[in-house]
């Protein structure tokens, strides 16, 4: 009972074997680099199938970069002991965003301005030829003609880097002041507290509007017939769920030595537990809702888009989306104590991780004709088990770089002084 | 309850703090008591831990509920739908499983929530109109407010009044009461 609140460690910076994790990343994000290039001399296809794998591992990096920039505002707008936890973490995941900028610059000139992933590109300005030549359906010369005004390569550019332009300043404003809070006396804490509500309130709505425009652009494009309101955020939800089993996921591996090992109980690791079954459910939701109004609707306009994903084998890939993505983590997460044992916890959480990837193959392969209703084997589509791995290995060191720079917890918060105390200390 | 109970029910040490019936607590564990029970107008978990307590049933109640539900419900909408009152609906297939999962969905709610708050009930042996340890007054008063009990049970085969007085006396209570069934 007479347990004594613990002490923070005089050290807080990242431990020694965060080394090991960024060489280990490198090597592996060297060696399927290697495997994905050589796939794609073999391919066959004219580099097309990298490319597209190159778009899935953007949007997972992306992905892992920019939710974690929502999830670091959502956390100072809600507040909680949790939210000390996972801060630092998810500055380090904010801070990769150059290197989700270079990931995403072949998408843009390659994919787009060179018209080899999207169709909108290619026949954008003409479309009705194209048609007559039969390239194209005429849905999609229609689809094409009516939204020129917003699939163009002006608009692409113009938006996506506005977009980018808009989360450095995010990043850069929420990683800035940070430090200067930390560097700042107790006293202030409120004033540090308003400044990064103003900041991420606002933030956090203009993130959802930012994010839906670029998946628009960047994925939902690639089939230019298709359109859904939910379709942002879908991606939103998506984000939150791969970012929150990530933080997870070094929090576990950081929690073998100081800081870490003081600062997470189990009360806390519980609570990560918790919301992450909360973002398997609302993500579980969105695509059944999504799915159950188009399938009740069964139109011509909308129905397509899951047919091309359901029949000619892809309904294999989409019923084991459904699996990863939530069944394993639902069953899994429902344990009380499989929240509070780390090395379950952990395993659940790569199932998370692995489940996006998943998915975003199932989102992004069946746009392309050659693929669509007809899943079937080419070396080509093995880039999707090289590529991604490599950018998102490739991620992950430099994630684990940023770790490095910067002490592994806040300081300068009254919730730290919590956070030390002995679990269940409400006597 | 067949037969009417007489005697003591047992030996209820009163405390100003939880710290006191913490200790006191796991010293009688320690010591080789095991029935017994602890009294706090707030939950006080290492109170809890002191006696031993282990993990209730509730949350298996509750899945069992759940599984159940969407049993039930999916099994309901199946026979309605394909053998029971077969219904061409915009000439979709009779066994159309999207449009069954909202409602079994709703009862795997429903049945999980009823069942986990009817079985914390039926664990707990709710309803119980009459407890002896509501006979001791300062309990009354004083177990839903700002006192802390422990209650060492007669049915422990460690338990003789007088040894058991003395051993609870040790830990200076408020005070010691016997209380009668």
């Amino acid at each position: 009972m007479a347990q004594h609140a613990k002490t923070l460690p005089h050290d807080l910076g990242a431990p020694e074997f965060v080394d090991r994790w960024r060489a280990r990343a490198l090597v592996i994000g060297a060696i399927f680099g290697a495997l994905g290039i050589i796939l794609g001399f073999l391919a066959g296809d004219g580099w097309n199938h990298f490319l597209r794998a190159w778009l899935h591992g953007t949007m997972i990096s992306f992905g892992f970069c920019c939710g974690g920039m929502a999830l670091l505002m959502t956390q100072y707008l809600s507040g909680g002991k949790w939210g000390l936890l996972v801060r630092r973490p998810l500055e380090a995941m904010t801070r990769t965003l150059p290197l989700v900028f270079l990931y995403f610059l072949p998408v843009g000139i390659f994919g787009m301005s060179f018209k080899q992933l999207y169709l909108w590109s290619r026949y954008n300005t003409d479309p009705w030829g194209a048609w007559k030549q039969h390239l194209i359906s005429a849905t999609q010369a229609h689809s094409i003609y009516f939204k020129h005004p917003l699939l163009n390569p002006v608009t692409f550019w113009c938006v996506s880097i506005f977009c980018f332009a808009s989360w450095w300043l995010y990043t850069h404003l929420l990683n800035k002041w940070s430090l200067q809070r930390d560097a700042d006396t107790a006293p202030n804490v409120p004033y540090w507290q308003v400044k990064f509500e103003n900041l991420s309130g606002f933030g956090v709505v203009f993130y959802t509007l930012t994010l839906t425009a670029v998946s628009i652009y960047w994925v939902m494009s690639l089939d230019v017939t298709w359109y859904s309101t939910v379709y942002g955020l879908q991606f939103l939800v998506g984000q939150a769920y791969g970012v929150l089993a990530l933080v997870i996921l070094t929090l576990i591996g950081l929690s073998k030595a100081e800081p870490i090992k003081t600062i997470m109980r189990i009360t806390e690791q519980h609570d990560l537990g918790k919301l992450c079954f909360a973002f398997v459910m609302l993500n579980i939701y969105l695509a059944f809702a999504a799915f159950l109004i188009i399938w009740s609707g069964n139109s011509p306009e909308e129905i397509p888009w899951y047919l091309d994903r359901v029949r000619g084998n892809w309904g294999v890939v989409a019923t084991l989306d459904v699996v990863f993505h939530w069944l394993i983590p639902f069953t899994l997460l429902l344990s009380r104590d499989l929240k509070r044992i780390k090395g379950r916890l952990a395993v659940c959480c790569c199932v998370m991780i692995f489940a996006r990837c998943w998915d975003m193959f199932w989102l992004i392969e069946p746009n392309f004709k050659d693929a669509a209703r007809n899943l079937h084997f080419s070396i080509g589509i093995l880039e999707y088990l090289t590529v991604p791995v490599a950018m998102i290995a490739f991620w992950m060191a430099y994630y684990f770089t940023n770790l490095k720079t910067r002490p592994l917890v806040a300081t300068n918060d009254p919730h730290l002084e919590e956070i030390l105390e002995p679990e269940h200390a409400h006597a | 309850m067949s037969a009417i109970r007489e005697g003591t029910y047992g030996l209820l040490a009163e405390f100003d703090s939880p710290g006191d019936l913490v200790r006191a607590a796991q010293a009688a564990y320690d010591s080789g008591y095991r029935r017994m029970d602890c009294y706090t107008p707030y939950p006080v978990e290492e109170a809890a831990e002191a006696i031993g307590f282990h993990r209730d049933e509730v949350s298996l109640v509750c899945l069992i509920g759940g599984l159940l539900g969407v049993a039930a419900m999916f099994g309901l909408e199946t026979w309605i739908s394909v053998w029971a009152y077969p219904l061409n609906i915009a000439g979709r297939p009779y066994y159309s499983w999207p449009a069954f999962i909202v409602p079994a969905y709703e009862w795997t709610i429903l049945w999980s929530g009823l069942s986990a708050f009817f079985g914390l009930f039926a664990l707990c042996g709710l309803p119980e109109p009459y407890h002896p340890l509501f006979n001791a007054p300062n309990f009354r008063g004083g177990a839903t407010s700002d006192k802390f009990f422990l209650c060492l049970e007669a049915t422990d085969p460690k338990f003789e009044v007088a040894q058991s007085r003395a051993f609870l006396e040790s830990f200076q209570p408020v005070s010691v009461v016997e209380v009668e069934y």
